[in-house]
């Protein structure tokens, strides 16, 4: 099977390459990528990309699966199905499921369902508890996780907050060549809140979470990386105060990366007005000075990545008074759509530097062969073909995600994954003009 | 057509004339013995989940004054207290024919909620420390019988500002009727970003009241201590208890005020309780008008909902 994407606008940040060209995809793998290969009209398929971006397959390094324990919530076959509509090829799991991910059974358990025919056909890249049941105290057997395919681990949803395990889980880590992904929150300092403390929670009455609750862990995680030398990916980072803290640990010589979302990106605290619980999440919507300076270290790479921390909550869960509603929102489908018309089309990033935080960057990050068309460097081709001026309105009830819980519905988009590879093509988009394949057999 | 009352925020300075206008109406008719128009057949549910007599007998009240007649829940007695949603809760009340619903909820925003639900009327009774805004027409009738007037009025709202509803509500309403609003209390009391309720901040009790001619002290919450946001209670009186003598510094006619229940000796000594200045009473009274012209209000809407 030989299939050629042609005359599309190829970006690969991991070749800096941002270039009109074609790609060829033979038995699954890229065989050739550049603006000089040359198209022998001898495919199976032939799909013309004019005005499409041919980009490595998405990676995104935060999503929430909700397999085992939760499936009112989403589904490993759900999930993975919402991620190839929107682009990603590789996701990466998060270890608070019930039971927590702590264990090498368990991980097996992740792999075996995100290879079954019933799911999207992307990857999983499981991510480990970093402490026994998620409960901050007893390091997990991370090195039998990590034998059974762990990428990382995390304390994800249950920020650790004893310092001295912190510390010791970094070292550990750091011996077995691990990354941390990191949440940062003191519990004693964001303890009951429900959105940022500030102007518009003392306008709702509701208990607010000061931004120090981020900022305090995040400082502590990039001072214990820099004492033990441990990699440490600092996750959704909302406030201007915290991107300045990992400024500064890069510069110190930290091994630190950080991630930021779709959401601190184009939402603000005032859209709460009104008690919508899809709003609510952790770290919460900050300010517009806040948007301004995280855009800044998104230029300036800073913040390595975006991810789409997907939160997805049953319905009954969230029609409830806002301050019993869970945090997060479900956020596969619109990652990619929201970073390009906030980020990309308002000229912030480059169509190449997008791509690179939304692929290349998580992928290195995790070590995966992933983020890239380079031809050997990935087992099986992964590539999303981007329209990067489609306008569409963001429909959630066309979505494949369980979680209907998203402030982005109805919000109109410019941008959006069309066509989605991974070995055989796993997703097209009902907008894609299907006259744009010739099938020569 | 009906409206909702869920916020005083969100009702524009007409409104809120409107409102005091019926409620100072019905209190006259009242008062004056005149038949009240029948408001016909409709039946309000008091839906309590937090306890509460005042209020509740208040709207309570006021509904038997206008022929309405009242179901009345608490919040022991539902099927919250069996694990329902207060979304079921809600939408079971709709379907059994209430008309209106008066809703206390200890979470901010729940009247929101019951409005997306249970449709309307609405009368928002109390929603966590959003906004109390029934209470804060009572307290403003109150002034308005004795000042004539807003504008410009020094208004000193003191205490516990960061847990209050009762001041959100009072700062909304006071602030777009033409007074001039000051918070008086504690750092750990007051929000973070104070800009974007209307007034002046202060942590001097003097400061802050001088020269007022109203003051309202709000209720102090117990357990805001054991949350650590208090060292003592007796701190606390000592530097913001309204009494014999900080009562000097404001208005000789200023006057006291107490949304209840009062915590004798330490918001307020019994001469600014009990003394000449306080319409504490006159603001309890005043509740049943208001919640007259609420309900009113809600059900002879224009079908805006509010």
């Amino acid at each position: 099977m030989k299939i050629i994407l042609k005359n599309g606008r190829i970006l690969d940040p991991s070749q800096e390459l941002d270039v009109i060209g074609n790609v060829i995809i033979e038995d699954e793998v890229v065989v050739e990528v550049g603006s000089d290969v040359e198209v022998e009209e001898d495919a199976d398929e032939i799909i013309d990309c004019t005005g499409l971006w041919i980009t490595p397959g998405l990676v995104d390094m935060h999503v929430h699966l909700r397999e085992p324990g939760e499936e009112q919530k989403e589904t490993i076959a759900t999930a993975t199905q919402a991620a190839a509509a929107g682009g990603f090829t590789t996701v990466c799991c998060m270890p608070n499921t019930n039971p927590p991910l702590d264990n090498a059974a368990l991980i097996d358990f992740i792999l075996d369902r995100a290879a079954s025919p019933l799911a999207g056909g992307v990857f999983v890249a499981p991510v480990g508890s970093l402490t026994e049941g998620n409960r901050g105290d007893r390091i997990s057997n991370l090195e039998a996780m990590r034998k059974a395919g762990i990428v990382a681990a995390s304390d994800e949803g249950c920020a650790t907050q004893n310092s001295k395990v912190m510390n010791r889980a970094m070292e550990y880590c750091n011996q077995l060549d691990l990354p941390i992904l990191a949440h940062c929150e003191d519990y004693t300092l964001s303890d009951g809140g429900v959105m940022n403390e500030g102007a518009v929670s003392a306008m709702l009455g509701l208990k607010g979470m000061p931004r120090s609750a981020e900022e305090v862990m995040v400082m502590r995680n990039c001072l214990l990386s820099l004492h033990t030398g441990c990699q440490v990916h600092i996750m959704r980072v909302s406030t201007w105060g915290a991107v300045e803290m990992i400024r500064q640990a890069k510069y110190l010589g930290a091994r630190v990366t950080c991630e930021t979302c779709p959401q601190y990106l184009c939402l603000t605290e005032e859209m709460m007005a009104d008690f919508a619980p899809e709003f609510k999440t952790t770290p919460p919507l900050r300010t517009q000075v806040d948007i301004d300076l995280l855009m800044q270290a998104l230029a300036d790479g800073t913040i390595d990545v975006i991810a789409s921390d997907h939160s997805p909550h049953a319905d009954y869960e969230v029609q409830v008074p806002f301050d019993e509603a869970p945090f997060g929102m479900a956020g596969l489908e619109s990652c990619l759509s929201v970073t390009l018309t906030h980020v990309t089309h308002s000229g912030v990033l480059s169509p190449l530097e997008t791509i690179r935080k939304l692929s290349t960057a998580p992928a290195k990050i995790l070590r995966l062969d992933a983020g890239t068309l380079r031809p050997g460097d990935s087992p099986v081709a992964q590539v999303t073909l981007i329209d990067p001026e489609l306008k569409w309105k963001f429909d959630v009830q066309k979505t494949f995600s369980k979680g209907k819980n998203t402030p982005f519905n109805g919000m109109e988009l410019k941008g959006k994954a069309v066509l989605t590879i991974s070995g055989s093509e796993i997703y097209r988009d009902a907008s894609f003009d299907n006259a744009r394949v010739t099938s020569i057999n | 057509m009906s409206r909702n009352l869920t916020s005083i925020r969100n009702l524009k300075q007409s409104e809120i004339q409107d409102l005091l206008k019926l409620a100072a109406e019905f209190k006259k008719g009242i008062n004056h013995d005149t038949p009240m128009k029948s408001h016909g057949n409709k039946v309000i549910g008091l839906l309590f989940f937090e306890n509460s007599t005042r209020t509740r007998v208040s709207f309570e009240q006021a509904a038997n004054y206008l022929g309405y007649r009242v179901s009345s829940f608490a919040a022991q007695s539902s099927s919250l207290s069996k694990g329902e949603t207060l979304k079921d809760t809600l939408l079971t009340l709709k379907g059994e024919r209430l008309d209106a619903l008066v809703m206390r909820h200890r979470s901010s925003g729940s009247a929101n909620l019951a409005a997306r639900f249970f449709g309307g009327p609405i009368v928002n009774a109390g929603d966590g420390e959003h906004e109390h805004p029934t209470q804060a027409l009572g307290d403003a009738l109150t002034i308005l019988e004795k000042k004539r007037h807003f504008q410009g009025l020094k208004v000193a709202i003191v205490g516990d500002i960061l847990h209050s509803r009762v001041a959100r509500s009072n700062a909304w309403l006071l602030s777009k009727m033409g007074a001039e609003l000051h918070f008086v209390g504690p750092k750990m009391l007051m929000p973070t970003d104070g800009g974007r309720l209307p007034g002046a901040i202060h942590h001097d009790l003097l400061a802050g009241i001088e020269g007022a001619d109203v003051i309202m002290c709000l209720r102090l919450q117990k357990e805001r201590m054991s949350d650590g946001l208090l060292s003592s209670v007796g701190e606390f009186r000592r530097m913001y208890q309204v009494n014999r003598e900080t009562l000097k510094v404001a208005k000789d006619d200023c006057l006291v005020m107490h949304p209840g229940p009062l915590n004798r000796g330490i918001e307020l000594d019994d001469f600014a309780a009990d003394g000449p200045n306080s319409v504490i009473h006159r603001q309890v009274e005043n509740g049943i008008f208001v919640r007259m012209a609420a309900l009113h209000w809600v059900f002879e809407g224009n079908g805006e909902s509010k």
